[in-house]
């Protein structure tokens, strides 16, 4: 890898406190349990870079992301946005990326698409005759300009998808993290996700995109590099076109090893 | 300021477009103010009415100008703001939890005390109109009995007030962040007060042995002072006892509350639940 990493988890560690009934906190009312979501996990994604993190439910995905998103406190080792530490400088560090919230529950159901943009775009600083440019610009891209003005609780699920990556583009931001963004979509729909990601996003516009996924052949197809996660730690990593060498098959047939290894050898 | 217009966030700018979203939604919802205004003319005649069964000059009625309507308009309409003021900030970090745009809005350079007082500000503003509507509706119909109005009074006692339950507000907002429900600050402030902060009643007719606690609540000090300015033509002197124990209040509630919402977010992001409900 050429390009210096703008992505950089070193020996990351996040515990999440399990939740204790009445029982357990009158019996233990010191006792303290908690599951690990990541265990030590060392990344870095180069500028510029697509790079899709594949991993079984439960093995980290989200938790790495949201780290790298300021939304969870690690609880030991590092994490930077291009340069910036995400515990020690959350500012800078949010300023560096787009986190592209899918939940759909995240918008505002009774604003229309473009009311929506408008209120975050103020979140990020813009305003005037720019906000209304990069907003135009934006509905544009993401194939919603017909419908910028339906409310939001009238959009398709593949439209909210859209209006996310719209929204998490509004600052620009060179990096952008995306969470499973084809989950609950129709196959057509996926592949329009797909293409605005890697063709416009990271081809034409050249941002650096930290991708999870549950789809090998999404990774496959999109990615320049893959990992695979489990357990709170990456199993295996390279440049798509070496670990996919050999198709979808041969990329399975990697996943399977390392995450049946992770689980034998924890 | 980049390629694309952005540019440092200004508080005026998100304050601003808070609101506008805030008012937009409400838009939508075309009813829901023609509702309010019923509610304020209903609750001005219920008190109109239960009036007249309390005569002119009732003794604990004194300090506070003598007419019970006056009395009760004033403890209502001020009572309804102060409870805004005091769940406000909580009940928008738990309508978001549950809504789900507090991830959405975390993830933006926004500091989170501004996305707090942000999303709250316009329930804020709309109970400071609807409580102004309140007064103004009950002196236009209902021959609300206004003293000589001592302004400094009310500027004194109002100022300290919103600090006051605006704090409460926080430490309520910061035990939602981290509990999510189950709010004591609300029950505390909220019930507690409507029965012996002196809402609707004067706390002279309370027992002595439960007048104390009344003596704790900062509500008590702030339906006292206001009214007296309000009502009774008092002069700053004669408030300034409510007004200095309403600075107490601000003195030990407005550091607490800022240490114990800076510790909430922290506590919050550490256990991976900022967004959870």
């Amino acid at each position: 890898m050429s390009a210096p990493p703008v992505l950089v988890a070193e020996s990351l560690v996040k515990r999440y406190p399990v939740f204790r009934g009445f029982r357990d906190l009158i019996l233990h009312p010191f006792g303290r349990r908690t599951v690990t979501a990541l265990d030590g996990l060392d990344l870095e994604v180069g500028r510029g870079r697509v790079f899709c993190l594949l991993g079984p439910n439960g093995a980290g995905k989200t938790t790495l992301i949201k780290v790298l998103a300021t939304l969870v406190l690690p609880d030991g080792g590092r994490a930077s946005v291009a340069g910036h530490d995400v515990a020690l400088e959350p500012g800078p560090a949010k300023n560096a990326v787009g986190y592209a919230v899918s939940d759909e529950r995240s918008f505002y159901w009774r604003l229309t698409g473009r009311q929506n943009l408008e209120f975050f775009g103020a979140l990020y600083g813009l305003g005037g005759p720019a906000r209304d440019r990069r907003i135009g610009e934006l509905l544009r891209l993401a194939g919603l300009e017909e419908a910028a003005d339906l409310r939001f609780n009238s959009y398709s699920t593949g439209m909210r998808q859209m209006l996310a990556f719209a929204r998490a583009l509004l600052a620009d931001a060179a990096i952008l993290l995306v969470d499973e963004p084809t989950r609950s979509l129709d196959p057509q729909a996926a592949d329009r996700v797909r293409a605005f990601l890697r063709g416009e996003l990271a081809g034409r516009q050249g941002k650096t995109i930290l991708w999870a996924t549950h789809d090998l052949g999404e990774a496959a197809d999109c990615a320049d590099d893959i990992a695979v996660i489990s357990r709170g730690r990456i199993r295996l990593r390279g440049p798509a076109a070496s670990l996919a060498a050999g198709g979808r098959a041969s990329l399975r047939q990697a996943y399977e090893k390392a995450v049946g290894e992770s689980e034998e050898k924890p | 300021m980049s390629a694309s217009g952005r540019k440092s966030v200004s508080g005026a700018a998100v304050m601003a477009a808070f609101l506008r979203r805030d008012l937009r939604e409400a838009l939508t919802y075309k009813f829901s103010f023609i509702s309010s205004l019923t509610g304020i003319l209903l609750s001005s005649a219920t008190f109109y009415f239960v009036a007249k069964l309390v005569p002119q000059g009732t003794p604990s009625l004194g300090p506070f100008g003598g007419d019970y309507f006056s009395f009760a308009v004033v403890g209502v309409a001020f009572a309804g703001l102060l409870g805004m003021f005091q769940e406000g900030l909580a009940a928008v970090v738990r309508s978001a939890q549950l809504s789900g745009t507090l991830e959405a809005l975390l993830v933006t350079p926004v500091p989170v005390p501004v996305i707090l007082f942000g999303s709250s500000l316009y329930s804020l503003l709309f109970q400071v109109v609807r409580t102004a509507l309140h007064l103004g509706v009950a002196l236009a119909l209902f021959g609300l009995a206004l003293g000589r109005i001592n302004a400094a009074g009310v500027l004194a006692v109002g100022v300290l007030t919103v600090l006051c339950f605006l704090s409460v507000g926080v430490l309520s907002a910061s035990f939602i962040l981290v509990y999510k429900t189950g709010n004591p600050f609300s029950w505390i402030m909220g019930t507690v007060s409507g029965l012996l902060g002196g809402v609707v009643f004067p706390i002279a007719l309370l027992p002595p042995w439960i007048r104390w606690i009344s003596s704790l609540l900062p509500v008590t000090y702030a339906l006292d002072g206001m009214r007296k300015s309000l009502l009774a033509s008092a002069s700053f002197a004669e408030v300034l006892p409510d007004v200095a124990a309403l600075a107490a209040f601000d003195a030990i509630l407005l550091p607490a509350s800022l240490v114990a919402f800076r510790l909430a977010v922290r506590k919050a992001k550490k256990d991976g639940t900022l967004a959870h409900y």
